[in-house]
């Protein structure tokens, strides 16, 4: 097991070097570069400018430069432990990730425990009591969960607490706190406006998490080793919870690791329409603003905690289920 | 019974703090006013004609009379000077209070500041107002009345590349633009004057102006621009075009005494002031300076500290050279320390942070009439939104106090819905003439259809098939008129209303008359064919989700344009693919606005086909003047003509710009290179969301980019009604 882990993480490097060339090419991909970029958003606002002040910004920027010499550049920082220098911010790109990292693992996390605490129950009643009122109404309930867009319900929730309650919803912090330092009072004003995010995040999550507990639920009730321990005296809520939930849980745990990148990036539309200062628009602008520097930073960061979250999961599932082994060695 | 005696001392404390902070105090309080009852059929400006001579003069009644209210309960305030009720008790001041008042020339010791700028001097930690000031402060006119001194002003931005948003509020410059856009006036620099022939312009500094952090403004600052930035090669790839002379040689900038700079020009150059009057770290591009703090900037550049010691900055920064750490360093919002000229300087923050906060500057330059020191609003707060709808929303919940950026024209049914509940008014200001749709056709597109697009009768039948009713009202809520791509009336390029009407009327049978002149041949589908036989189906190309829904316009003119048998469709298109389109000739039509035709001469004028970024006017013809005739496609006459006048006009005496931008309109008009819809609508940052407290933001004023609306509005003369 141990050796299985080590050669996996001695693939880490080799892989994340094939992303970073991979993430830098695809991103270079559209017509033209950052400066481009900018020269059209400033176009929006009625300003312009000239070839000189082109020019310059190209030169500043080292855009003028072929595109394995931007890359050795990039690079080489990266390998020496700075992501360097984001186009758009102009500052330092760990620093523009950190100060947005905690808030947006702090949303990740409330979303994922939103969704299973809720998702989980529910698949169990709707299995136990299948084709009941209750497992109508949740699978009513869930399909809907499922093809709403969060975006859409985000913008509903929006309008309807304007609309009633005349306030905004947007952020993660009241005006007074938005640049205040960490107190216990904007801990308790960033809960009162974390909740409703992850709430609006999860319903996806919750609905989807709940069909698959569902099915694979009802998979094991139908198995003849309940008959087995109803026969022998089980009570019938320790009898599920004990085999048949335990076994439904396997392939929800082996997906558990896709969520440490989602942790890390966040949702993009969501908390773009929700103005959320979290990661996730800032890929969004990076890679609409052609930042390649940022862009490919916030994707490799990505792929690095991809690859360890599916190593986490393969981890996770060993141990929660003692039948699966690994080859002997 | 002491338990109530404290009641009483807090309620009173309380009262007393919430008086309002009067800004009065400014010119001496000369004795000999009068006191005076209003009697019956009287009025202020009545009453200012028999006292002054001059039916004018009654906001001296209102100013001082108030003044004096705030000091004696006996007499009334005049809240609104067009009611005074019989029986009041006002004070009339002297012909000597009441002049100095209109003049404007507030003695010296007569300043007044805000109230936290006070208590520092009192706490001994700042100078003295009248120190603080230069020796002959700009004196700047106010929109409707004296303000008050506190408050913030809250907006909000779309993170670092919304800099503008930063430069427009503050419009840092040596001279600006007049409220309406009209004139330019002088700002930080004193004054200017030119030699009879326009080549030699000197501009006049304040003696004793400071920067924000208390050190002196002087002709050095301008020289360090000159001689560190401008002419350092690893700033400044290559010389920006207004200080160029026409041989390509640098423009001369010399020192003609601490207060005193002097630009040389080879050839007349009647743009300067224009050009001066945007040179305020717009795009946050170093080009677009003309002065910097050199006692700040000059510790990020090498001609002044040592090579180690600016490495160890440049790395701590996370830069790898000099000139990207300088870049930022240079302009204030970059920065968040580097000192400013401007009302409000950051205080620490950058346009990089969630919210970017710009504090009073206690060294402003501007007083109002009545000596108090603006600005008047202790500070402006930009808030950080992912998102231009998120930030209407928040405009609509009456979070954001004076803001037309990024508000969208679109909503504005649902901004005036809300405007009680939100507490914020809505302003109109429209575009500062041109057309807010007009569709530019390629003039030198390689494709078969450049034959039509050529064709003049073509563009005009295309022009008279087009319904701009109907795009008015769909797209532009009914605001705004219908009218070519030429300046608006109040302007004096204005062409006259034929020209600015011209081919508008909707008139499909005449359309199709000429039409069948021009391009006679239908197709099997019933389409016109063109004379080779082959279909006709011109892309119009579109970038939507900006200030206008142009998809919009452009599929209603797709319509009516089939109705006269010629084909077309919309492609839609990301904006940054668009731009890189564009100067690479691969747009055949577009539709974008025409913004520029209140600034012919200076800029990037859209009717000029070498500017860039521009329209798809004629791009070949832009890389021709690039290479001086190696390359691209020779012009025709008639835009050989165009670039004429306006190569003329740069060299030319105000009288005869005006003559030439004129007949610089009736060409492009006559021409319809490109087809104008629907114009003078607030569609570009016009809805303007207003705190219902804030006064003084004029009703009406000029908007465009080079008068860095609202700067124009010289927002420092912004209040709250308290």
């Amino acid at each position: 097991m141990l050796q299985y882990i080590i050669k996996r993480l001695l693939l880490l490097p080799l892989l994340l070097f094939i992303f970073s060339v991979f993430s830098f090419v695809i991103i270079q991909a559209p017509p033209g570069d950052f400066v481009t970029a900018y020269i059209a958003e400033l176009a929006t606002s009625g300003s312009s400018m000239d070839q000189a002040q082109i020019d310059a910004l190209r030169q500043l920027y080292g855009l003028d430069q072929p595109m394995h010499i931007q890359y050795l550049k990039w690079i080489g920082r990266i390998l020496r432990g700075d992501m360097g220098v984001s186009l758009d911010w102009q500052r330092p790109i760990t620093q523009l990730i950190g100060e947005r990292l905690l808030l947006t693992v702090a949303l990740g996390a409330f979303t994922f425990g939103f969704t299973w605490v809720v998702a989980i129950p529910i698949g169990i009643l709707s299995a136990t009591r299948q084709y009941s009122f209750l497992d109508y109404f949740f699978t009513v309930f869930n399909y809907f969960g499922v093809a709403t867009p969060t975006f859409m319900t985000a913008l509903v929730l929006m309008w309807l607490a304007f609309s009633y309650f005349g306030i905004s919803v947007t952020g993660l912090f009241s005006p007074e706190y938005v640049d205040a330092p960490w107190t216990w009072g904007r801990v308790l004003d960033l809960l009162k406006h974390l909740w409703l995010p992850a709430v609006i995040l999860g319903l996806d999550g919750t609905a989807r998490l709940a069909r698959v507990m569902r099915a694979n639920l009802l998979d094991e009730l139908k198995k003849p080793y309940m008959e087995m321990a109803r026969a022998k005296g089980l009570s019938e809520f320790r009898l599920v919870l004990k085999y048949p939930v335990r076994l439904a849980l396997n392939p929800l745990v082996s997906t558990i690791g896709w969520y440490l990148p989602l942790l890390f990036s966040g949702s993009v539309i969501v908390a773009t329409v929700m103005n959320l200062p979290t990661i996730g628009p800032m890929l969004l602008r990076a890679l609409t603003s052609q930042d390649m520097f940022l862009a490919g930073s916030i994707i490799l960061v990505y792929c690095c905690l991809a690859i360890i979250g599916t190593l986490l999961s393969d981890i996770l599932l060993v141990w929660l289920d003692p039948r699966i082994r690994m080859e002997a060695s | 019974m002491s338990k109530k005696f404290f009641s009483l001392l807090i309620l009173m404390t309380l009262v007393v703090s919430l008086l309002p902070a009067t800004a009065g105090a400014a010119p001496p309080a000369q004795a000999g006013g009068t006191t005076y009852t209003i009697q019956k059929d009287d009025w202020l400006s009545k009453l200012a004609d028999k006292e002054y001579g001059d039916p004018l003069a009654f906001p001296a009644i209102v100013y001082y009379n108030n003044k004096k209210a705030t000091e004696d309960p006996a007499f009334t305030l005049i809240e609104d000077p067009n009611l005074i009720e019989v029986g009041w008790t006002v004070y009339l001041p002297s012909p000597e209070e009441a002049n100095a008042y209109l003049l404007g020339s507030i003695p010296a010791g007569a300043y007044n500041e805000a109230p936290m700028l006070a208590e520092m001097v009192a706490a001994g930690t700042l100078p003295p107002v009248d120190e603080r000031l230069p020796d002959d402060p700009l004196i700047e006119p106010v929109d409707a009345e004296i303000g008050q001194y506190g408050g913030t002003i809250r907006r909000g931005f779309l993170g670092p590349s919304d800099h503008n948003n930063y430069t427009r509020v503050v419009y840092d410059a040596l001279v600006r633009f007049s409220p309406t856009g009209g004139e330019v006036v002088p700002h930080i620099a004193a004054g200017w004057s030119s030699n009879e022939d326009f080549t030699e312009w000197t501009v006049r500094l304040r003696p004793g102006a400071k920067w924000s952090d208390g050190a002196p403004f002087t002709a050095d600052d301008i020289m360090f621009w000159y001689n560190d930035i401008l002419l350092n090669e690893e700033l400044i790839a290559s010389i920006p075009v207004w200080m160029q002379n026409a041989d390509g040689s640098t423009v001369k900038v010399e020192k003609l005494g601490d207060y005193a700079v002097k630009w040389t020009y080879a050839e007349p150059n009647t743009a300067f002031l224009l050009e001066l009057a945007n040179k305020d770290g717009a795009d946050r591009s170093i080009l677009n300076l003309a002065f910097v703090p050199a006692h700040y900037v000059k510790q990020f550049h090498p001609s002044y500290v040592d090579a180690a010691e600016l490495d160890a900055k440049v790395a701590a920064a996370g830069f790898d050279t000099w000139a990207e750490l300088f870049a930022v360093e240079a302009m204030p919002h970059l920065s968040g320390k580097r000192p400013s000229m401007a009302a409000w300087a950051p205080d620490g923050t950058s346009v990089s942070d969630p919210v970017f906060t710009i504090k009073r500057n206690p060294y402003y330059i501007g007083v109002d009439p009545a000596g108090n020191q603006l600005p008047y609003v202790d500070e402006v707060r930009f808030t950080f939104f992912a998102d231009s709808e998120a930030l209407n929303l928040a405009a609509v919940a009456g979070e954001i106090d004076m803001q037309g950026r990024h508000i969208k024209m679109s909503n504005y049914p649902v901004f005036i819905e809300n405007a009680e509940q939100g507490g914020y008014r809505v302003v109109l200001w429209p575009t500062f003439g041109g057309s807010d749709a007009v569709v530019m056709f390629n003039q030198t597109w390689t494709g078969p259809e450049v034959e039509m697009f050529q064709n003049k009768d073509f563009r005009i039948a295309m022009s008279y098939a087009i319904d701009r009713n109907a795009i008015r009202e769909l797209v532009f809520l009914g605001l705004g008129e219908l009218r070519q791509g030429v300046p608006a009336p109040f302007s004096p390029y204005y062409p006259g209303d034929e020209w600015a009407f011209k081919y508008t009327q909707h008139d499909p049978d005449l359309a199709n008359q000429i039409l069948d002149g021009v391009i006679p041949n239908k197709g099997a589908d019933g389409f016109r064919t063109l004379p080779d036989g082959s279909p006709l189906d011109i892309e119009i190309g579109v970038v939507p989700e900006q200030f206008v829904a142009w998809d919009d316009v452009g599929q209603l003119i797709v319509e009516d344009w089939a109705k006269v048998g010629v084909k077309a469709h919309v492609e839609l298109r990301e904006r940054t693919l668009h731009f890189a389109m564009r100067p690479a000739n691969e747009l055949q039509v577009e539709i974008w606005n025409e913004d520029t035709t209140g600034f012919p001469f200076t800029g990037q004028p859209k009717f000029d086909p070498r500017s860039d970024p521009a329209l798809c006017f004629a791009p070949l013809v832009r890389i021709w003047y690039q290479t001086n005739g190696a390359e691209g496609v020779e012009p025709t006459p008639v835009i050989k003509q165009i670039v004429d006048i306006i190569d003329e006009a740069k060299v030319s005496a105000r009288g005869r710009q005006i003559e030439l931008a004129q007949e610089l309109f009736r060409i492009w008009a006559d021409n319809v290179f490109e087809i104008g819809t629907v114009g003078l609508t607030p569609s570009v940052q016009g809805v303007v969301v207003v705190n219902a407290n804030l006064r003084n933001v004029p009703a009406v004023a000029g908007n465009d980019w080079p008068l860095r609306t609202p700067g124009d509005t010289r927002p420092e003369q912004f209040f709250y009604a308290q």
